[in-house]
């Protein structure tokens, strides 16, 4: 795309997206630190992981700023419209990711006094989770609609294992109910990194509209790719 | 529905040897407004000029092509020129009253169309003129006064009162509001807003932003050819042109 007349204007997109992604990043690393915490039962880290949260916050502020300042100068249109547009949705999805990472470590610092015996298929989720983020940033960063789709296809299977794992974990609480706190609390871990996933989905979603301008959020994925492959639905 | 009030089919215009529209065509929706935005040159003006028919006197300028006025060619041979102006009214750029006074402003058109019979019809039709344009209020005390002692903002109110007097079909505006403070820039698209219920109106604007808060429609132009065409919603949104993006977003040259 031709560059603006208004150098300025083009300098502000990128240092904007630029903000965004390293927000992404602090959330990338946030959800595998958690994960993480948890699995080696280690205070330090979590605690470490739930005080970096704050920075996350603190970018979301920043981005925010930033983008009210391009809305009331430059008084965006068409693409740069739906970037802002997506980068507004963008960020409190990213915002929302961090505080579902810091839940998780918080999760940590209440199972030290209910240690699990198991922790399931924690480890395997964590790491597609965290794949999930990764892709949905990498699409954003590269402007890569066909990855982006990727990432709202896979999502299902992130949603099948974790029914997967909240069954495994009734079945302790049944056998033995000492272990009820411990599989709740994880349980609840396993929820966060579900929504994790779906606010990439979000994520995923934005970058569609903010590079074709198809709003496919409440559209389902085989009308979603018509609609990218320029089918009619 | 949109029923067609104007209706361009393959316009061409040459000044003298160089042609500056190459085969427009465009509808104009009745009761709408649509915005003819581009940049500088690319024949805005000139469209809108052929619309009443003021090219007729640029010396050298011809036409090919037709445009049609609720159906009839508004270039057919038996057509009154004078009479076309009054069913497609033009406002332009700089405010440009005539030097006389407010009323006459307003009642100079009616009167030679033979509108309106006696005085108290005249007062009426000047006071409803002034009313729809929003500018009553501000003049009904100083009728008599001078149009031209007027504020820029006032002045322009006063021409499209002066415009409506004669009850056109189509309103042209060209850059309205380029002289005017916000202020008086607010008003006047208010105005707009108020008079499409009655009319079609056809402007053209070098603000991104007024296009997109006033229009029903927008054609974006390049060059004398129309590039695109559509709801201001969608061409400020998501245009389909690459051009037409590069325009609105402030990428061009
Ligand atoms: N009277 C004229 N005689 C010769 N050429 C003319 C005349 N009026 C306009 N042109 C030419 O026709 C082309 C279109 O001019 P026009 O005034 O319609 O552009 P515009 O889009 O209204 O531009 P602007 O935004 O600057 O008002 C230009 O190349 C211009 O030089
Ligand atoms: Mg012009």
């Amino acid at each position: 795309m031709p560059q603006h007349t208004i150098k300025r204007f083009d300098e502000e997109l990128d240092k904007l997206k630029e903000l965004v992604l390293s927000m992404g990043g602090l959330v990338e690393r946030a959800i595998g630190h958690a994960v993480k915490s948890m699995l080696d039962q280690d205070e330090a880290l979590a605690k470490k992981t739930i005080e970096r949260d704050k920075a996350i916050n603190a970018l979301e502020v920043q981005c925010d700023e930033m983008t009210r300042d391009i809305l009331v100068r430059r008084q965006p249109a068409a693409g740069d419209l739906r970037f802002i547009m997506g980068i507004i949705k963008v960020v409190t999805d990213l915002e929302r990711m961090g505080d579902l990472s810091a839940g998780i470590a918080e999760g940590t610092l209440r199972s030290l006094e209910h240690p699990p015996k198991e922790f399931s298929n924690l480890s395997t989720m964590g790491k597609k989770v965290q794949k999930q983020v990764n892709r949905t940033l990498n699409a954003f960063s590269r402007g890569d609609t066909e990855l982006a789709m990727r990432v709202i296809e896979k999502d299902e299977r992130i949603d099948v294992l974790y029914k997967r794992m909240y069954r495994e974990l009734l079945t302790y609480m049944i056998e033995d109910p000492r272990d009820i706190t411990a599989s709740i609390i994880l349980s609840n871990v396993a929820k966060n990194l579900e929504r994790i996933s779906d606010h990439a989905t979000n994520i995923s979603e934005m970058l569609i509209y903010i590079e074709r301008g198809h709003d496919i959020r409440h559209v389902d994925h085989e009308a979603a790719a018509k609609l990218l492959s320029g089918e009619e639905i | 529905m949109n029923t067609s009030k104007v209706n361009i089919k393959d316009l061409k215009l040459w000044y003298g040897e160089s042609e500056a529209l190459h085969g427009i065509d465009i509808e104009f929706s009745e009761k709408r407004v649509t915005a003819l935005i581009g940049p500088s040159g690319c024949g805005k003006s000139t469209l809108l000029r052929c619309l009443n028919r003021m090219n007729d006197r640029i010396p050298g300028c011809r036409i090919e092509g037709q445009i049609l006025l609720d159906g009839d060619d508004i270039y057919a041979p038996e057509v009154d020129v004078v009479q076309l102006r009054t069913h497609v009214g033009m406002v332009f750029q700089k405010p440009n009253p005539f030097p006389k006074s407010i009323y006459e402003n307003v009642a100079y058109a009616p009167r030679i169309h033979g509108l309106a019979g006696s005085g108290s019809d005249m007062d009426e039709l000047v006071e409803t003129a002034l009313r729809r344009a929003s500018i009553w209020k501000e003049v009904k005390d100083k009728l008599h006064t001078p149009g031209t002692a007027l504020s820029g903002g006032q002045q322009q109110r006063l021409c499209i009162a002066r415009t409506i007097a004669v009850q056109p079909n189509v309103i042209l505006m060209d850059e309205p509001c380029s002289a005017l403070d916000p202020i008086a820039t607010a008003k006047i698209e208010e105005l707009i807003d108020e008079l499409k219920r009655e009319f079609t109106i056809i402007m053209v604007t070098h603000s991104m932003q007024q296009a997109a808060r006033i229009s029903d429609q927008t054609a974006f132009f390049y060059m004398g050819d129309l590039i695109e065409f559509g709801e201001t919603g969608t061409i400020f949104t998501q245009p389909e042109k690459q051009q037409t993006e590069d325009y609105i977003t402030g990428r061009f040259g």
